[in-house]
């Protein structure tokens, strides 16, 4: 029985015992293949859905199948899975930067089919935020399953993310760069080289299953000087939509909580406007690969207040279909969105200055996709490297560098927290490691108790209580109630000085007379943050801990500090 | 030492019986109460090396506006003051966190599933999470509060056994209440069970706190265990041994919890002792 064990302790094995990083590197290898066929199955099967209900698009009332499809996502998600709508991403960076990666099983499946039924039915969303979500969840599991360390089950959700995005995307680098820059936060060796192995595993399990494709394929684009400088003022307005786009989902979010419906009725009435919005422009529907190739080619035949009308309609469909209870990410209307704003700026270029010779529209929107991924992930590599990427070419590196630098510079200047990031910001639950919240994060209140404080009674003598002082080598004495035993004040050395040189009142005094009633005092279940907070706006060195009235113990600032040095140590230093 | 009891309320007469339960567990071992009154039908716990949703059934909200008044009359009634615990952190926007930081945790033999399942030989599968990942023990009460006035401890001799017995004789030192034993012989002699309390050093505490040591030789298990006072609070470690064990062998808490009424206060394979 105990050998049977073992295998649950790979860390135990002797190959690993050498060093552990042999062994992450195989569980990355796992889990990237799992990932990888996650993000497989999702595409597999949502190309499947399209080609079903295809038939049915043609139908006048084909505007209500966004809605069942939003509406069944949103029941399975409720009330089979129990799990909250949205695309997941959030949910896993928290996770790793407070519960050190620990997700539900039933994250690694519950995305899937919920996306599946919103975009396969015509909601406007990608399938790359919850394939992250389900890839992050099977290496969380599968850590979990091998009783991995805190450290080494992030790193291990982070290969789950960069295996998903590498297969869903045939895109090895963009899934290391995003799992990195957006997932964990942190570029380290000890991260990088298992997270490359994902990337690999996702990337060759996607080519093995559905050949070695390139998404958005182009002809050669021959970019001159001016086309450079004109890319700024691309970078400008995707940094623009980036924050309309930002700000149409968390209106939408925010509309739709008020709405006193079931979470299914706000997803079908999502799902049902953007069917009708599809119905005239039938661009907002899916996730829009395929509008996003033609635009790349230079086949898109719309005029410019087609285009123009198209990017907004594109926001406003994917605020409602995710703002409403629909299940999907961001990714793919980023691209759609980003393609078509590059589109509306190349033909605005032309319509101001005809006799330019300006380069192919189709460089334009592909640069408008960096420049939106990077404004909403406030990711700039991620930006870059997947548009190379997906688009197999480094021709556009220079201008792709400064779209997606000036639109990310642009956008952390108006919405410091990127669209994945803000809720948690606005909540404090951004843990970054390292990081002083993150640090703080990681200690308790319980962990930095000091009982050696010598408990005083309020009817004590002063005389009885110097000579308690004699014995003790703590400047303060909490002073408790001799019937309940509640906390009563503290006696502070400082403050009765002028008591203790005066003998005659030796007798005359007791403790309750020259005790502080007026206390700053902590709960147990307080963040050290606002412990911390509290001494410094007091200036306090030293405050009580309180639990059900009673004193427990003290926490100093010396203890506090001390600890936070330690935890930053463990955290810092690989 | 400063121990607490965390305690989800369900607003139901059920949800009465087992508040009653940890009112009377706090008061005997001095612990802390630590009310949670739920707002939604799920939160998480986050475990060392898991992490368990609880997925309430809706009895749990059960009048909302009754719920705290029900409570403070509880309270009241039985003379004890609790703490409210508001969650702090939230994994999504209807997805609380509730700490894990206690140092026993109140449970029905079922919380997430139908009050009807509250029957003998049912343990939710949360609940058999929650004691599997849990650093502290999980009372699991009885369907009606029942005042307990002894303690059982069921003794085999595993490493989770004696923690097991050395959370009896924590309980046993708070309550001042009597502490019994209960082993059941398995192909091994009194004197081993005997060798292994004198390795753990516990030979001390034994002399202090255990009145008597019941030790069946012969019976079946399930036939012996009616020695067991019907008002002890039954103490016993729990899926010490392996799955593939368990399986075929099946798990001696589960055999216990399918037969006696008692309260059970049980200790996980990962529960820690420093505590």
């Amino acid at each position: 029985m105990r050998i049977l064990s073992r295998w649950r302790y790979p860390a135990s094995w002797t190959i690993f015992r050498i060093d552990d990083r042999l062994l992450l590197i195989l569980i990355a290898l796992i889990v990237g293949t799992c990932s990888g066929l996650a993000a497989v199955a999702l595409n597999r099967s949502l190309i499947a859905m399209f080609e079903w209900l295809h038939y049915f698009r043609h139908y006048w009332w084909s505007f209500i199948m966004p809605a069942i499809g939003a509406a069944l996502s949103a029941l399975f998600l409720d009330k089979m899975v129990k799990e909250g709508a949205g695309h997941g991403v959030p949910e896993v960076i928290y996770s790793v930067s407070r519960y050190g990666g620990l997700m539900r099983f039933r994250s690694s499946f519950s995305r899937l089919i919920s996306s599946c039924l919103t975009i396969g039915s015509g909601g406007s969303a990608g399938p790359e935020a919850p394939v992250v979500m389900s890839g992050a969840a099977i290496g969380s599991n599968i850590a979990k399953l091998f009783s991995l360390n805190d450290r080494q089950r992030v790193t291990i959700v982070g290969c789950g993310a960069a295996g998903a995005i590498s297969s869903i995307f045939n895109a090895p680098i963009a899934g290391m760069v995003f799992s990195i820059e957006v997932i964990l936060g942190e570029w380290k060796a000890v991260n990088i080289v298992p997270i490359a192995i994902a990337s690999v595993a996702g990337t060759e399990i996607s080519r093995i299953l559905q050949g070695n494709q390139i998404a958005f394929s182009h002809r050669l684009f021959h970019i001159n000087h001016l086309d450079i400088v004109a890319c700024i003022g691309l970078a400008i307005i995707s940094a623009a939509v980036s924050v309309l786009l930002t700000r149409f989902l968390r209106s939408m979010h925010r509309v739709s909580k008020k709405a006193p419906f079931p979470i299914w009725v706000r997803a079908a009435a999502g799902g049902c406007a953007v069917g009708i919005i599809g119905l005239f422009l039938p661009i907002v529907l899916g996730e829009g690969y395929h509008p996003v190739r033609t635009i790349i080619e230079g086949a898109f035949t719309q005029g410019f207040g087609i285009v123009t009308l198209a990017v907004f309609a594109k926001i406003l469909a994917t605020s409602l279909t995710l703002g409403w209870g629909g299940s999907g990410g961001i990714f793919a209307p980023c691209l759609v969105i980003g393609s078509l704003a590059g589109l509306t700026y190349h033909r605005g270029l032309v319509l101001l200055w005809p006799s330019v010779s300006w380069v192919n529209e189709g460089c334009f929107a592909l640069l408008g996709m960096a420049g939106l991924i990077s404004g909403m992930l406030q990711a700039p590599l991620t930006g870059i490297f997947l548009i190379i990427e997906i688009t197999g070419g480094y021709e556009a590196i220079l201008p792709l560098i400064i779209v997606s630098v000036v639109s990310t510079t642009l956008c952390h200047y108006i919405e410091p927290a990127s669209f994945y990031l803000k809720e948690l910001v606005e909540k404090g639950q951004l843990l970054r490691p390292g990081t002083d919240a993150r640090v703080l994060s990681d200690l308790s209140v319980q962990e930095l108790l000091e009982k050696d404080c010598i408990i005083v009674k309020q009817n004590m003598l002063l005389r009885d209580f110097i000579n308690i002082v004699k014995k003790s080598h703590r400047n303060y004495f909490p002073v408790e109630d001799e019937r309940t035993g509640h906390f009563l004040g503290i006696i502070h050395l400082d403050d009765i000085r002028s008591y203790l040189f005066n003998p005659p009142m030796y007798d005359a005094v007791v403790l309750c007379q020259i005790m502080d009633t007026n206390v700053e005092v902590i709960y147990l279940d307080d963040d050290l943050s606002e412990v911390l907070r509290k001494m410094d706006m007091n200036q306090l060195f030293s405050m009580p801990v309180i639990s059900n009235k009673k004193f427990i113990g003290m926490i100093s600032k010396a203890t506090l500090l001390d600890n936070y040095r330690k935890e930053l140590m463990v955290q810092t230093d690989l | 030492m400063h121990t607490q009891l965390f305690h989800i309320f369900r607003n139901t007469p059920l949800g009465r019986e087992t508040l009653l339960q940890s009112i009377y567990f706090c008061k005997q071992v001095g612990a802390s109460l630590i009310i949670y009154l739920p707002e939604f039908t799920k939160f998480l716990m986050y475990f060392e090396n898991d992490v368990v949703q609880i997925d309430l059934d809706d009895s749990y909200l059960t009048s909302p506006g009754t719920t705290l008044k029900h409570v403070k009359e509880l309270l009241d009634q039985g003379k004890i003051k609790a703490r409210f615990l508001e969650p702090k952190n939230f994994t999504a926007s209807t997805l609380p966190d509730i700490s894990t930081n206690f140092d026993f945790m109140c449970c029905p033999r079922s919380i997430s599933d139908l009050s009807s399942k509250i029957g003998l030989g049912y343990i939710g599968p949360r609940v058999r999470r929650i004691v599997n990942s849990a650093r502290f023990p999980v009372l699991i009460t009885s369907p009606v509060f029942k005042k307990w006035r002894s303690i059982a401890v069921f003794f085999g001799g595993s490493a989770n056994a004696i923690n097991a017995l050395k959370l009896g004789f924590r309980i046993s030192r708070a309550s001042e209440m009597p502490l019994s034993v209960y082993t059941q012989m398995e192909n091994a002699s009194k004197e081993s069970y005997e060798e292994i309390i004198k390795n753990e050093n516990l030979e001390e505490e034994m002399d202090r706190y255990v009145t008597e040591w019941h030790m069946f030789e012969r019976g079946k298990f399930k036939q012996n265990i009616y020695d067991v006072p019907h008002d002890a609070l039954v103490v016993l470690g729990a899926y010490g041994h392996s799955l593939i064990r368990n399986i075929f062998f099946g798990s001696k808490m589960e055999k216990i919890q399918s037969t006696i009424t008692n309260n059970l206060l049980i200790a996980g394979p990962n529960y820690a002792l420093t505590r």
